[in-house]
Formats: C-alpha cells, sequence, structure tokens
C-alpha cells in the first residue's frame, strides 16, 4: 500500500513518515501543497493525507486539484483547527475523513486502515479466529478451546473488533467509537474497565493471552500472544 | 452622539422659568386689579359730577333759567383742577363748558351720549371721560347732553412706574430663582460627584471598592447599592477568571513537569529496551490527557465565544441515557452501582452535544458514588420543557463550592488527584451545551448525595 503524506511541519512530516512505513506502508512525504499535488497528480496512491495549512497550495486546493485530475484516492485531513466550517468544507470537497491534531498515531493508523479497508470488504467473514478462538457472527457465539464463552453484547462487539483488526493496535477512542458510538473523549476509564472484564472472560485460565495492552497506545489482539 | 445640556444647567432654567412665569401671572393681575380700581376711582368722580349736574338740571324748566344754571355749574365745576365738563342742549348748543375743555367729536354727538367710558390724549394728556343725557325738569328742552371727563395723567404715571418695578422685579427674581436653583442643584448632586469620585476608584486590581450608601440621598442610594451588586458580580466573574487562567497554567504545568521530569530521568543512563518502552508508554499516555485537555479548553472557548451552534434535530433523551448507560456498564458493575432511568422525553437539539453533556453527567455521577448504590436518572416535562434529573449518592458538594462546581478546573477538593476526577472540565463542558441549547442546569446537595438537574425547551 502507497500513501502520500503532505505536511510542511518537519518533525510532523518526519514522524508520520516513520511511523507509517514501520506499519508496512510504502510513503512518499511532501513539504508543500505544491510538490503534494505534482506527486499526488503523477504517482499512483492508495490514501492520501494531507494537512490543511500548508505553504504555497493549502489542503483544500490540493484536494481540488487531486480530485480534477481524475485521482479518487481516498484522503483524509489532519488540520489543527476544529472549526465546524472546515468540516463541513472537507466534506464538501470530497474529503474522506479528518483528524483534529493533537491525535494519537494509533488513532490515525486506525483510520487510515479503514478507509483503506472500504470498498474492498466484499466478502464479510462468517466466522473468525485467532489461535483457539473462535467466533461465529452469525450465531453469536464465541468458544475458546472448543469451551462456550458467555458475553454480553458490547463484549461481544468489543471482540468481534478486535478479532476483525487483529495485530492493529486499536486506541480507546476508536474502540468507544465502534463499538458504543461515542464520538468523544472520555475522562474516564470505561474502555479499561471493558477491556479487562473481557479479557477475563477470553484470556483467563489459558497459556496463550490474546489481548494485549500497548502502553500509551490501545489494545491489540494477536494470535501470536505477549 | 447628541450632547446633553448638564442636569445643573436644565434645573437652573426650569427655576427661573417658573419663577419668571410665576411673577409675570401675579405682576399682570395685580397691574389689572390697579387699574380697573383706578378705573373705578375716575368713574366715581365722573358719576359724582353726574349727579350734581342731573340735580341742577332738574331745577331747569326754561331757557329763563339758563343764566342760572350756567353760574351754578360755573361755581361747582370751574376750578377743579383736571375736570373739563361740556353742557349741550337740544338744539347742539354749547350752553357751558369748562375753559379749555376738549372732548372727541364723536362723544359731542347725539348717539354719542350713551354712557360708557372713554379714554383719549388731549394735548399730551390722558383723559377719561363719559357723555350721557340728563333729564330738565321743564320741556324746554326735556333733556340736555352732558360730557365729562377727567385727567388721569396722574394714574398713567403710576401705573407705567408700577410696571417699571415690577418688569424689574421680574427680572431680579429670575435671576435670584436661577442662581438659588443653581446652588441647591450643585448641593443636591454633590452626591453623584461623591460617586463619580469613588467609582473612578475602581479598577482591576481594587474590584472590592464600593460605592458609599450613607450620605447618598434616597434617589440615588438605589443606583448606588445597584451599581455596587454590578461591581460584586464583575469582582465575581474576574476572580472565576484569574482562578481559571491560574488553574489552566497549573493545569498544564504539571504534566509538562511530569513529562519533562520522566524523559530527562530515562536519558540520564541507559537503559532496557523495556524500560524506554514503559517510559515512552506512560509518556503517550501524559500526552494523551493534554491533549484531551487542550480539546475540552478549545470546545469551552469555542463556547465562551458563540461558536457553538447545536444543529436541531429531534432527540430521544430516555434513548440517549440508555446508551450512555450501556456504555458505562462495566464502570458502573465495577463499583457495584445500578443505574436506573425512569420516564422519558424528547428535545430538540444536537445529539451528538447532549449525548457528550450527559456522559459527562453520568460519569461524573459514577465518579463519586459509593459503592453499592444507584445512579438514577428520571426524565419529565416541567415547565414547559423537559427536565432531566440524576442523582447519585454520595458526599454532598460543600454548599461554598456548589456555586462554583461548573466552573472550569474548579475541584472540590483540590488536594485530589487527577486521575481521580479527570481534568475538571467535564461538568463545564455539559453547562457550555447546555446553555447553546438555551437551557439550565442546576446542581444540588441532598442529605446523602448529589442531584444535578438539566431543563431543556
Amino acid at each position: 500500500m502507497r500513501l502520500l503524506v503532505v505536511e510542511d511541519e518537519a518533525k510532523t512530516g518526519d514522524y508520520l513518515r516513520q511511523g507509517l512505513v514501520e506499519a508496512g506502508f510504502v510513503v512518499d512525504l511532501a513539504r508543500d501543497g505544491l510538490d503534494g499535488l505534482h506527486l499526488g497528480q503523477t504517482g499512483d496512491y492508495d490514501l492520501a493525507i494531507l494537512d490543511v495549512m500548508l505553504p504555497r497550495l493549502n489542503g483544500w486546493q490540493v484536494l481540488a486539484g487531486l480530485r480534477q485530475a481524475g485521482r479518487e484516492m481516498p484522503v483524509l485531513f489532519l488540520t489543527a483547527r476544529d472549526q465546524v466550517e472546515d468540516r463541513v468544507r472537507g466534506l464538501e470537497l470530497g474529503a474522506d475523513d479528518y483528524l483534529v491534531k493533537p491525535f494519537a498515531f494509533a488513532e490515525l493508523l486506525a483510520r487510515v486502515r479503514t478507509l483503506l479497508r472500504r470498498g474492498s470488504r466484499a466478502q464479510e467473514p462468517q466466522q473468525m479466529r485467532a489461535a483457539d478462538l473462535e467466533l461465529d457472527l452469525l450465531r453469536r457465539r464465541v468458544s475458546r478451546g472448543g469451551r462456550h464463552i458467555d458475553l454480553t453484547a458490547k463484549e461481544f462487539a468489543l471482540l468481534e473488533l478486535l478479532l476483525r483488526r487483529q495485530g492493529e493496535v486499536l486506541p480507546r477512542s476508536l474502540i468507544a467509537s465502534q463499538v458504543w458510538d461515542m464520538n468523544f473523549d472520555s475522562d474516564t476509564n470505561v474502555i479499561e474497565v471493558a477491556v479487562r472484564r473481557l479479557r477475563a472472560k477470553v484470556d483467563d485460565g489459558f497459556e496463550t493471552k490474546l489481548i494485549r495492552t500497548v502502553r500509551g497506545m490501545g489494545y491489540v489482539l494477536d494470535a501470536a500472544g505477549a | 452622539m447628541r450632547r446633553t445640556a448638564s442636569i445643573s444647567a436644565r434645573l437652573t432654567l426650569l427655576f427661573a422659568a417658573v419663577a419668571t412665569s410665576i411673577l409675570l401671572v401675579l405682576g399682570l393681575l395685580v397691574g389689572n386689579e390697579v387699574e380697573r380700581h383706578f378705573v373705578e376711582q375716575d368713574m366715581e368722580v365722573l358719576d359724582g359730577k353726574n349727579h350734581l349736574i342731573g340735580h341742577l338740571l332738574e331745577q331747569y324748566r326754561s331757557p329763563a333759567d339758563l343764566p342760572m344754571l350756567v353760574r351754578q355749574l360755573g361755581d361747582s365745576l370751574v376750578g377743579h383742577h383736571g375736570l373739563a365738563a361740556v353742557l349741550i342742549d337740544g338744539a347742539g348748543r354749547r350752553v357751558f363748558a369748562t375753559p379749555g375743555a376738549a372732548f372727541p367729536e364723536a362723544m359731542l354727538l347725539g348717539d354719542g351720549a350713551d354712557g360708557r367710558p372713554r379714554t383719549w390724549m388731549q394735548d399730551g394728556l390722558p383723559w377719561r371721560g363719559v357723555a350721557s343725557r340728563l333729564p330738565t325738569a321743564g320741556g324746554q328742552p326735556a333733556e340736555m347732553r352732558v360730557a365729562l371727563a377727567v385727567d388721569i395723567s396722574h394714574h398713567e404715571r403710576f401705573m407705567a412706574s408700577f410696571r417699571r418695578t415690577l418688569w424689574l422685579f421680574v427680572a431680579f427674581a429670575a435671576l435670584l430663582a436661577g442662581v438659588l436653583g443653581w446652588v441647591v442643584v450643585r448641593r443636591g448632586l454633590a452626591p453623584l460627584q461623591a460617586m463619580r469620585r469613588d467609582a473612578a476608584a475602581v479598577t482591576a486590581d481594587r474590584l472590592d471598592l464600593r460605592l458609599a450608601l450613607d450620605d447618598v440621598p434616597a434617589e440615588l442610594a438605589e443606583l448606588a447599592a445597584t451599581l455596587n451588586e454590578m461591581l460584586a458580580r464583575l469582582e465575581d466573574s474576574f476572580g472565576r477568571l484569574r482562578d481559571f487562567s491560574s488553574d489552566r497554567a497549573h493545569e498544564l504545568r504539571t504534566p509538562v513537569s511530569n513529562l519533562m521530569t520522566e524523559t530527562q530521568v530515562a536519558l540520564s543512563r541507559a537503559r532496557s529496551p523495556e524500560e524506554y518502552r514503559e517510559i515512552l508508554g506512560s509518556n503517550a499516555e501524559e500526552f494523551e490527557r493534554m491533549a484531551r485537555m487542550i480539546g475540552d479548553m478549545l470546545f469551552l472557548a469555542q463556547a465562551d465565544h458563540g461558536l457553538l451552534v447545536p444543529t436541531r434535530e429531534p432527540v430521544d433523551l430516555a434513548a440517549q441515557v440508555r446508551e450512555l448507560f450501556d456504555f458505562f456498564d462495566a464502570l458502573a458493575e465495577e463499583k457495584g452501582l445500578r443505574l436506573a432511568l425512569e420516564g422519558g422525553g424528547s428535545v430538540t437539539g444536537d445529539t451528538l452535544m447532549l449525548r457528550r453533556a450527559l456522559a459527562n453527567l453520568i460519569a461524573n455521577a459514577i465518579r463519586h458514588s459509593v459503592r453499592d448504590s444507584r445512579v438514577e436518572v428520571r426524565i419529565g416535562a416541567a415547565g414547559g420543557g423537559t427536565l432531566l434529573a440524576i442523582e447519585n449518592r454520595g458526599e454532598p458538594v460543600p454548599a461554598q463550592h456548589l456555586s462554583r462546581i461548573f466552573d472550569r478546573f474548579h475541584r472540590v477538593d483540590p488536594s485530589r488527584s487527577r486521575d481521580d476526577e479527570g481534568a475538571g472540565l467535564g461538568l463545564a463542558i455539559t453547562r457550555s451545551i447546555v446553555r447553546a441549547h438555551g437551557g439550565e442546569i442546576t446542581a444540588r446537595a441532598l442529605p446523602d448525595g448529589m442531584r444535578f438537574e438539566i431543563l431543556l425547551a
């Protein structure tokens, strides 16, 4: 997967590139809007990450230029200002998502993966597994090592999310948004508690611990264990 | 800007105008009365002479009596200074006239003798006179016409001098009233000057100053009291703002100082990858908290500037609360809490914002609940709107903190840790959202807990 990142702030750009490369993407980084537009028009990218405030051409103009050139890749905006009109403008111009700075890198990664997965989610698996954990979407049943695990509806949804995105570190905010539809940051440790309870049901008594906490990042379900 | 005359000037003018008008009217009345009195006096004299002549005419029988009559008239009329008389017989002849007597022609004609008083000028002197018909004793002729007049120049002189005195007096009185009015007004407004001086001393540093209320007239006392209340409100708001600024600096300084110390200690010697991971993870958590706080502060700043514009869509409050209960379920269960919902109702507003507001309230209730108690939400119609009340069992907030519970960063117990209570912005955000929806939020301490109420239209 090839990503285009247009970010003028030097440190931010470097870290974004490093983080995304380490997450397995091929990344081209442009430092201003004009270079970014040029890269986007000539190269073949699966996704573009655009800062709104850019020298020479701003993010909106880059996006408009890309769309004019017939480039239909998903675009994620990074903005320092959380203004309603910015969002509206971005959506009108065909942005697919936006993140307000400062954001968690795990959040960015999760969103990027969500955008890339969009459209290519043709065959929905009916069963998901990790090591000896099995989740049956149709029958809404979970078992591990052949033993049935009783989960509440939200615990089921949480486990489904972790399984669907195995190996990805999911930040708390993404979990709150995907499982509970809560799209705001909460001061509480409600996600921690929910994950802890799910882990007690899924991992307690098993040699291999599937659900892991990545400190400062979020949670990951990994068949390799920790 | 329209320039308005000073109160002193306006009141001074008013006093002078009122005094002048009253004195003028009074002067005119007195003047008229005196003049009427003079006319009466003149008429009395003329009537007296008329009677006398009438009396003499009663003894006139024929022209043979004429010399006798003329002599008698001469005796009684001639030599009276300032009196003029003319007697005319039936044939229109002047039978008798005092020396120098001069009358307007009209008075001496037949139909001029109508008994009405007249005034005129003759040789520069004012006269008042009357002409009438008087019967004689005989038929030769049966009646004669008499014209009588008195010189009224001494009355006119008096009136002229009276009027002059009156005008002078009125002018002087008006001036006096103005000056006195000005003095009284200045003295009356002196407390206003004092208030101005008091007010001038109030600055941002000295918001504790108040206007003096003693020695202030009743009319101004109310104004001064109201201004003092305004000052009290300003002082309160200003204090909050000051607290907020220092709180904000403090809130940001603590995590930054933690991060700096932690990072510098970590860098002070080589460590294992696990240790580095631990430190970076801890840093990331701290950063996340700061990012959240900054986000919340920006949200509140937007609200302060009226930039928080909620969308308007029907929101089922009960459904929102149920979803939030679902979200907080794990947290509540950890503390053995039961989340209970009663009633229901819909409002018009922004689903996302209202959900955030309610989430903060519920999180707050859970945070401050004692173990194994209930958090109760009741929704119902009240006062033309919808009332949502949330109650929890726990330590009630002391009365002195109740009014500031919605302030940014305000904590009932400043020593309590941040982990325990969040950033202290939750309730402030809730209030901003409720206000942006045109609603009101209140907090009440119960004997064994707290109750928050949101009233939405």
